[in-house]
């Protein structure tokens, strides 16, 4: 089972009770309590957390992107690729993902990931998303059409990276009279494919008919098996078989010398299951972008939401694995016993957590529970 | 009282358009807003006595068919022109509150000659000069009823309308109406830019009513409408929010009444 190390870059540098005085911390907390010298600093904790995780032997680092929320200030999931092409060696990259539905330009996002696919030379896996409702609301893209441009995008793409151009695209929600990229990756014919999933069984279905790496986010195993159910679902349609590689899952986890230090570590999370997710219903799905499954679905699968599961309930569920080498390891390997997984995405910092934590806990991983975990 | 409405499945250009029609005298068109239809109420009941109304659920509200590949209030205006034509009344008036108001009005600026008078209610359409039209979709349904309403003391049919908890059914259908509502209205959010090029067009006799109170469109968009609306009157409802139909539904009746009554339908209104 292959290791990957995420931060969402959060910029958790404002009192609290300034954020509680609006419905959400997305969308609606003002920009103003953005402090700029420490973004700038951050930025540079964020990224060489990334090199460390590198260095030590992470297989995986993973990027995403946000808009309009302090829990994520990566804002450009490209730039940041690009960054870490130059200033890592041997790390997959994974992007997961860009945002499909709010793109306008797909040809672009194409070149993009192309070309931090040849700056890394060929580490990149690409993750696409259809993202959360908040991005919509930034983007201002009609959610009804959510799916529709997700699925539009990802073909355009493919098609710039599998059909030599010049070609013409007249789709529905795209519309391209030239398109002749100079830019494609190294790897051929294009990235490995990857894509998440926290309730939608739709995309488990779509990822299983393209043989696309499926990732649940931070849900109880039970509901992991049934996404995967849905892909193994989607892949026996077109005959696919489904092997570990093609299944992943991400948890939050933090590693320390003692027990004490990796409790006190710990709860950092319950910031991205709580504060962070606080809004009305409609932030994170307005109208039409949910089918009604989705909805049902979504309804099951945080059935008492995150955000009220005490600490030690998180623990119980292996949402948050906070411990000593030997913790993590008997944890992990528990998780991959349960769901078969190939991948194990770790999201390894955190609201306050603070930089010599995070460095220490990706050194332990990388240096105790990485080979632990190759050698069971 | 007039006769209970009977129920149609209207179809037009193969979408069926669940439609109640009921009353007599000169057809009445009647379309209703973002929220949905919410049936035969007493202000229909009212009207009925003198006018012969149609009331359908647009296509994607309501237990009409869907129309996903509907994008804009034009293609709702063109298809309600249609809809005429399917029905037989080559000339109705049209009344519209909100969305349906906006719909009333593009269609007015398609073929005015297919409108007799023209009743806007707090029609959506143009972009305010000042202030913004409230995000309906970025607030709960239960916040947003509050948002109708000036006083929902005064609604007088409320326990009709709100007093049970919707069953999922209807929740269903509140998710649909929302979901076809976006679809036809995200963006520009809920007016067209280039409606205001076109409104001169439709000299038919036009009233406009707002609520003073409406916290969803200001009322400033009415002065905009009369502006550039050449044969239009706007009347104000004190102390009312942005249904007036339902809020205050005798009111509105009685200046509708007013309006429609004031001159044969067959000789007024027309378009030059």
């Amino acid at each position: 089972m292959k290791l990957y190390f995420f931060s969402e870059m959060p910029h958790h540098e404002f009192p609290d009770e300034e954020g509680d005085k609006y419905p959400s911390l997305r969308l609606d907390f003002p920009n103003s309590f953005f402090n700029r010298e420490i973004a700038a600093r951050n930025y540079h904790n964020y990224f060489d957390e990334y090199v460390l995780a590198d260095e030590v032997g992470f297989d995986g680092i993973m990027i995403n992107e946000h808009h309009s929320t302090p829990s994520c200030s990566n804002v450009s999931i490209n730039m940041s690729a690009a960054i870490l092409a130059r200033t890592t060696k041997r790390a997959k990259i994974l992007l997961m993902g860009n945002i499909l539905p709010i793109q306008d330009n797909p040809v672009m996002v194409a070149e993009q990931i192309a070309m931090a696919d040849l700056i890394s030379g060929g580490r990149i896996v690409s993750g696409f998303v259809r993202g959360i409702g908040v991005e919509t609301w930034w983007a201002n893209v009609n959610p009804v059409h959510n799916r529709e441009r997700f699925e539009e995008c990802h073909d355009l793409i493919i098609k710039c990276w599998t059909t030599p151009g010049p070609f013409r695209w007249e789709g529905k929600h795209y519309h391209f009279r030239h398109v002749n990229p100079w830019c494609l990756p190294l790897q051929r014919p294009y990235p490995p494919i990857w894509v998440p999933g926290t309730t939608s069984p739709e995309t488990a279905l779509w990822a299983g008919r393209h043989g696309y790496t499926y990732v649940p986010f931070l849900v109880p195993l039970p509901i992991a098996r049934e996404l995967f159910d849905y892909y193994r679902q989607g892949a026996s349609e077109v005959g696919r078989v489904v092997t570990p590689d093609n299944l992943g899952f991400m948890i939050c986890a933090v590693c320390a010398d003692t027990p004490d230090k990796a409790n006190q570590a710990g709860p950092h999370f319950q910031w991205r299951m709580g504060p962070t997710l606080r809004a009305p219903v409609e932030y994170f799905a307005p109208a039409g972008m949910r089918s009604r499954a989705g909805q049902a679905m979504a309804l099951r699968a945080r059935p008492a939401s995150l955000s009220k599961m005490p600490y030690e309930e998180l623990v119980a569920n292996d949402l948050i694995v906070a411990g000593t080498p030997e913790y993590l390891l008997a944890r992990f390997s528990h998780i991959q016993r349960e769901l078969g997984i190939g991948h194990l995405l770790l999201q390894g910092h955190e609201s306050r957590m603070d930089h010599p934590t995070t460095m220490r806990s990706i050194e332990l991983i990388g240096k105790q529970v990485i080979p632990a975990l190759a050698a069971l | 009282m007039a006769a209970e409405p009977r129920e149609e499945m209207i179809s037009v250009g193969g979408i069926k358009a669940h439609t109640l029609v009921g009353g007599r005298g000169a057809p009445l068109l009647v379309l209703h807003g973002a929220g949905g239809p919410n049936g035969w109420r007493r202000w229909h009941t009212a009207l009925a006595e003198q006018f012969t109304l149609y009331v359908p659920s647009h296509p994607g509200f309501g237990r009409s068919d869907a129309a996903d590949w509907m994008e804009s209030v034009r293609d709702l205006a063109r298809y309600y022109l249609w809809f005429l034509d399917v029905v037989g009344v080559p000339r109705a008036s049209i009344l519209g509150s909100s969305l349906g108001g906006w719909v009333a009005a593009e269609l007015a600026t398609m073929n005015p000659h297919a409108v007799d008078r023209l009743v806007l209610v707090a029609p959506a359409g143009l972009k305010p000069e000042r202030g913004e039209i409230l995000d309906i979709f970025y607030y709960p349904l239960d916040t947003l009823r509050g948002l109708q309403f000036h006083d929902p003391g005064q609604v007088p049919e409320w326990d009709e309308l709100y007093g049970q908890p919707p069953t999922p059914e209807e929740q269903d259908v509140q998710l649909r109406n929302r979901e076809m509502a976006a679809r036809l209205t995200w963006k520009p959010y809920l007016f067209d830019p280039r409606l205001p090029r076109f409104l001169p067009r439709v000299t038919n006799q036009t009233l406009i009513v707002w609520g003073r109170e409406d916290r969803i469109i200001p009322p400033i968009c009415g002065e905009q409408y009369l502006r550039l609306l050449p044969n239009a009157t706007l009347r104000l409802i004190e102390g009312c929010g942005h249904q007036p139909q339902i809020e205050k539904p005798d009111e509105l009746v009685r200046i509708v009444r007013e309006f429609l009554g004031a001159a044969s339908p067959s000789a007024s209104g027309a378009p030059r």
